[in-house]
């Protein structure tokens, strides 16, 4: 089942992405926003369960606000991480969400003699949730 | 009469109410329960003060010796010392450490003369275990037994070695030269020529395989990282050489230029031999090669932060200003080469800001000026932190043309530089005599000079499928002889941590790659030192604590027996090998692996090693020398309980024989001994003269033949010893912090991987030199 699926892939692959043969396309990490230790990057690789917990932590711990960012394919995952939060502080928690798009870098590396180095700008959607405790609790701390 | 009831109602005194007020309750206990949660969170310690230090603040015998302590605990730690009585006084130093020679200078020196040092060597010899490589002494491992805490410095902060050792070579010529010349000793299979457009112009670094000439794929030397220069008049190539290759490329090389090839043309004329003899010794004669040992310092920084370390370390000239009668400005001539002092300081600042070296463009290679590292230097260890300010895209996209000129590459420079340097006592001096308010700091003071100083980026990983994207990224810094240390310390105190080797092992194992491969001299150095090692760990021990590896079926466990692998999986005769590093032929490798189709044939197969990449699924850990093999088809499904049977081991016998041959002649000697005292007749004259020229560490006959029979050190058969087929073994293997798993970096034969393909697998079972046990794991190809 998993080799069909990556072999579909491999069929499936956007030409549009490569536009030259003598160009292999690498890819560099996306800028950042604002670090923080309330700011959490959320990844297809990493563990949900992990990052849940590392939240609730952070939440009951007396932190006022998270800010979780996805970017592209892990948008799906922040969502689903900010919901299962909504939950699990339901009605002590407000959620705040905002999209936005982010320029990423692919560099083209040169496969023969004879060309340079290159590179191209490409655009990626992204979420940014903001998950803030509402001030009936803050008022009880 | 007594009342035996309490309650009122039934007959007692007391009156209770019917209600309880909950709230009232908690209050009159509230001093009592505030009490219980101090004593919870705050526990009582029961530990000494220098029991409760952090691990790497720790120090040997610091309960004696006060001093160990850092200075705010003393006070306390001697007012708990009083409670359970003084220690002894300390004793007077003896009187050899008392004579020690007082020009400490001079004795370094003359250890210096064996082993070469680093400008950092008196720092590391501190605080690492040293050891003896290549020609130098470099720092293995540090003391802290921080592990962890150095990978997690490479994914996350930054992680700082010193790898001065590796030797740089100027090469001098015209493009064409070069290119012909490293035509021979490299191949376009294996990517990017030296002479690629893409380096050319020297605003990146490059990698090249570098083979023996005209033996390409067999005899490889090794990895090397160049960069082009291009100075006023005409291009110098720069190679910067592994030490334990340095010495085979430089003979290489020289025999390339001295001694023209004419044996090639042997099926040519003699006349027209001649002729062409006479064209090809002056063809290469125009190229110089100098080797430049320990003209620079050059130190790694792996790691996101280490971006941020660099620039708040780093203060970028803007323009010549005071600084006009610096030495080495006023001996270059300003004119002529331009420094771009101004331009450079704008793109530095405008990429100051990014989160991690991987965001740059890769293998960027930038020469700044810059200021005294030491004026920059905080007052106490911190961590440094980026500015917050967003980067342009843009000034990431393109490099301007002028960013990598240096002027340190121009040898005199360095040499005017290093005579000119001030050292650490004259800085202090000059310090306390010019500063008028304490902690501030004059930064543009002509008195201390300006320092060119190279920049290197290094991209790490670009796969998202292999390793986390930027995983191992980070700076090289190259610095001119003799301003090391003023650099090294204050990268340390903006929070960069030290590494050793170990660190260069362990980074090379994490990316996934292969660190000294087997096809190189290099490589099979490295193995057989490692093989005498673990030998004589093996035979330290007892032998009831011994693996027996016959039992096992583990006929080399302490070196990987490439020959007799790639024998086996095809009869051939002759004795070599080569590892994979064509592109392509990889690159179709890993596609048939992930759609298991079938491998097509190709050259040299039979001699071929493919660098692979281990991952176990579920349990166990892999350790060096683990063989891969090949399951059946059924493996896959019941491999929980696939075990290797036990194995007779037909030495046992023998070698209890050996024994107790052994003991009575041991007994009988000793009688010959004793009756020999009595006779009162030294015993050296009745033995007769000892046999002359015999290492005194040397083991005798009885144990080589004992060892022989535990290990036996002619190996003939690998491949089928075991009940799995073996493909390959494992040159490195242990728990990947990347990964979260037990992973390996091994090799297998080409012929073994198309078997496996053609029996429909795409995984592969794995066994440790020491266990019975095989494990199922993934494989991928190491492009």
């Amino acid at each position: 089942m998993g080799d069909e699926n990556i072999a579909k892939k491999k069929d499936q692959r956007n030409p549009k992405r490569l536009p030259n043969k003598k160009y292999a396309i690498k890819k560099r990490l996306p800028l950042r926003p604002v670090e923080g230790e309330n700011v959490i990057f959320v990844t297809k690789k990493t563990n949900f369960k992990a990052q849940l917990e590392k939240c609730c932590d952070l939440l009951s711990k007396g932190e006022k606000e998270i800010i979780l960012h996805g970017l592209g394919a892990a948008i799906q995952r922040c969502c689903n991480l900010a919901l299962q939060l909504e939950l699990l502080f339901s009605g002590t928690c407000q959620i705040e969400v905002n999209t936005g798009t982010v320029d990423l870098i692919d560099d083209l590396e040169p496969l023969t003699d004879d060309v340079d180095f290159g590179a191209q700008v490409r655009h990626s959607s992204s979420v940014h949730i903001r998950i803030f405790r509402n001030a009936v609790l803050g008022a009880n701390k | 009469m007594e009342p035996t009831e309490f309650d009122s109602a039934l007959g007692g005194t007391e009156l209770l109410p019917h209600s309880a007020n909950s709230l009232k309750f908690a209050a009159s206990r509230s001093i009592e329960i505030a009490a219980m949660t101090e004593s919870i969170v705050n526990p009582s310690k029961t530990k000494l003060i220098f029991q409760c230090l952090p691990v790497h603040m720790r120090r040997r015998v610091m309960s004696h010796n006060c001093k160990r302590l850092p200075r705010r605990l003393r006070k306390g730690h001697l007012e708990q010392l009083k409670k359970s009585g003084l220690p002894p006084k300390q004793k007077r130093p003896s009187r050899k450490y008392r004579r020690r020679a007082t020009n400490m200078l001079d004795e370094y020196n003359r250890r210096q003369r064996r082993h070469v040092w680093l400008e950092t060597h008196i720092w590391h010899a501190k605080r690492f275990h040293m050891i003896e490589r290549w020609g130098h002494r470099i720092a293995y491992r540090p003391c802290d037994k921080a592990f962890r805490a150095c990978y997690r410095a490479s994914s996350a902060h930054c992680l700082i070695q010193d790898i001065s050792y590796y030797t740089p070579f100027q090469i001098k010529g015209s493009i064409e030269t070069i290119k012909d010349m490293f035509s021979s000793l490299t191949s376009s299979q294996c990517g990017l020529g030296i002479c690629a457009k893409a380096y050319l112009n020297g605003n990146r670094k490059g990698i090249i395989n570098l083979y023996m000439p005209e033996s390409y794929p067999f005899k490889f030397i090794g990895r090397v990282e160049f960069i082009w220069i291009s100075n006023s008049s005409n291009k110098e190539l720069w190679l910067f050489l592994h030490p334990s290759i340095a010495k085979q490329v430089e003979s290489v090389l020289s025999d390339i230029i001295n001694k023209p090839k004419s044996d090639a043309h042997h099926e040519e004329n003699e006349a027209n031999a001649i002729a062409k003899k006479r064209k090809i010794a002056t063809k290469y004669s125009d190229i110089q090669i100098k080797v430049m040992a320990g003209m620079y310092n050059r130190f790694r920084l792996t790691g996101p932060r280490s971006h941020a370390v660099l620039v708040q370390t780093l203060k970028c000239l803007k323009e010549i200003g005071s600084f006009r009668t610096n030495d080495w400005l006023q001996h270059i001539d300003t004119e002529k080469t331009q420094l771009f002092l101004k331009p450079k300081y704008d793109y530095w600042d405008s990429i100051s800001s990014v989160n991690s070296p991987s965001q740059l463009p890769p293998g960027l290679v930038i020469g700044l000026v810059v200021k005294d590292p030491r004026l920059s230097r905080p007052n106490k260890r911190t961590k440094a932190q980026n500015k917050a300010t967003p980067t342009e895209t843009k000034s990431l996209l393109n490099i301007p043309p002028y960013v990598s000129s240096s002027p340190i590459w121009d040898t005199t420079l360095c040499e005017i530089i290093k005579e000119k340097r001030i050292t650490n006592s004259q800085y202090i001096e000059h310090i306390t005599k010019t500063q008028l308010v304490p902690g501030e700091v004059y930064e543009d003071d002509p008195f201390l000079q300006t320092i060119p100083i190279v920049l290197i980026q290094r991209p790490g990983s670009q796969d998202c499928s292999y390793k986390k994207i930027g995983y191992g990224s980070g700076w090289d810094i190259i610095i001119p002889s003799g301003y090391g240390l003023p650099f090294w310390l204050t990268f340390i105190m903006f929070g960069a941590r030290s590494g050793g080797l170990r660190e260069t092992e362990s980074l090379a194992f994490e990316m996934g790659d292969s660190y000294m491969p087997p096809d190189s001299e290099a490589g099979e150095i490295e193995d057989k030192r490692i093989e005498l090692e673990l030998k004589e760990k093996y035979f330290k021990r007892p032998p009831s604590k011994r693996v027996n590896y016959v039992k096992l079926a583990v006929p080399s466990p302490f070196i990987c027996p490439w020959n007799v692998l790639l024998k086996e999986w095809k009869n051939v005769r002759e004795e070599k090998l080569f590892v994979l590093r064509d592109r392509d032929i990889l690159h179709n490798l890993q596609n048939c692996m992930e759609l298991n189709k079938k491998v097509s044939e190709m050259e040299n197969s039979d001699h071929c090693l493919v660098p692979v990449y281990i991952q176990i699924i579920g349990k166990g850990n892999l350790t060096k020398h683990a063989m891969i093999c090949i399951p059946n088809k059924r493996d896959i499904s019941l491999c929980e309980k696939l075990m290797e049977p036990h194995h007779e081991d037909g030495n046992t016998k023998l070698r209890k024989q050996k024994r107790a041959e052994q003991k009575i002649l041991l007994k009988r000697m000793q009688k010959k001994r004793i009756k020999l005292r009595k006779k009162k007749t030294p015993i050296k004259e009745a033995n007769g003269p000892k046999p002359e020229g015999k290492n005194k560490h040397e083991p005798s006959e009885y144990v080589k033949a004992m060892r022989e029979l535990w290990l036996p050190s002619k190996i003939e058969a690998v491949r089928n010893v075991g009940s799995r087929e073996v493909m390959g073994y494992l040159s490195q293997g242990a728990f990947s912090y990347s990964e979260a798993k037990s992973c390996g970096v091994g090799y297998v034969t080409f012929n073994a991987i198309t078997k496996l393909l053609e029996c429909g697998l795409n995984k592969v079972l794995v066994r440790n030199t020491t266990s019975r046990k095989y494990r199922l794991a993934n494989i991928q190809i190491i492009k």
